[in-house]
């Protein structure tokens, strides 16, 4: 493990700037390039928005940690957030045909999590405490 | 804090909304209201420039898919335009692109009507 970096926000959509410029800034130190690094910003804010909207139901009293790191030739981005269990891995990819031809809306965050990450894990410790972890192969 | 900015004008008969800046869960409703203040307006041909928005999330994606069929009901469309390779990149990888017109040139999209 090598570089690591860590940063606390409150839980509230008006910080995934911050969460992005975060992670961008890690992305450029790598010298990676600008879709690669959109892919794992995109991954975050997305993992971030959920957890915002739907663990903490925007109670911004509430803290994500977001750490990330290189080891080997993965990019690594570590959430930790109290909350109920919700493992998104779990939750199936919507069917594209269907969804556009019923013109379905919303649901399409852990969709663009999966598809722009290499690895997704999720893991609970009781009582409450939640670890998504994000992983690009880079 | 990235702001997210619409312009709008008026060509022909076809609402043009210029987007700037950072299109997410935070200022997803900006873009809403933009749309339902043309549906009040009953503008229904609608041209999106991308060429000035750094960043769209799936919020953003969200708000083409809430008004589309709604322009299509009233003869009307969603056409998009301007968009670099990164933003291109997220339409791309859902498939958007079999639901959605996408151009390069503004006057290309609109001359889509």
């Amino acid at each position: 493990m090598e570089e690591n970096d860590k940063i606390l926000i409150k839980s509230s959509t008006s910080n995934l700037s911050l969460v992005r410029g975060f992670i961008e800034h890690k992305a450029k130190s790598l010298n990676l390039d600008l879709l690669t690094t959109n892919q794992i910003v995109i991954s975050v804010d997305e993992a971030c928005t959920n957890i915002i909207k739907h663990t903490h139901k925007f109670n911004d009293n509430q803290i994500i940690e977001i750490e990330s790191f290189l080891t080997d030739n993965k990019f690594i981005i570590i959430l930790k957030y109290k909350g109920e269990a919700f493992d998104p891995t779990k939750k199936q990819n919507p069917d594209m045909n269907e969804y556009f031809a019923k013109y379905k809306v919303g649901g399409l965050g852990i969709p663009l999590m999966k598809k722009s990450m290499d690895k997704i894990e999720f893991t609970h410790t009781k009582p409450d405490l939640n670890s998504l972890t994000l992983i690009k192969v880079i | 804090m990235e702001e997210f900015i619409i312009s709008e004008k008026k060509i022909n008969n076809v609402a043009v909304l210029l987007l700037e800046g950072y299109l997410d869960a935070h200022t997803s409703g900006e873009l809403e209201k933009a749309f339902e203040s043309l549906l009040t307006k009953e503008n229904h041909k609608i041209v999106v420039n991308f060429e000035k928005l750094s960043y769209i999330s799936s919020a953003g994606l969200g708000v083409f898919m809430a008004y589309i069929e709604t322009m299509r009901n009233n003869s009307g469309d969603i056409k998009l335009c301007g968009m670099s390779d990164k933003i291109y990149n997220i339409f791309d990888m859902l498939g958007f692109p079999v639901l959605f017109e996408i151009v390069k040139l503004e006057e290309e999209a609109i001359s889509k009507f």
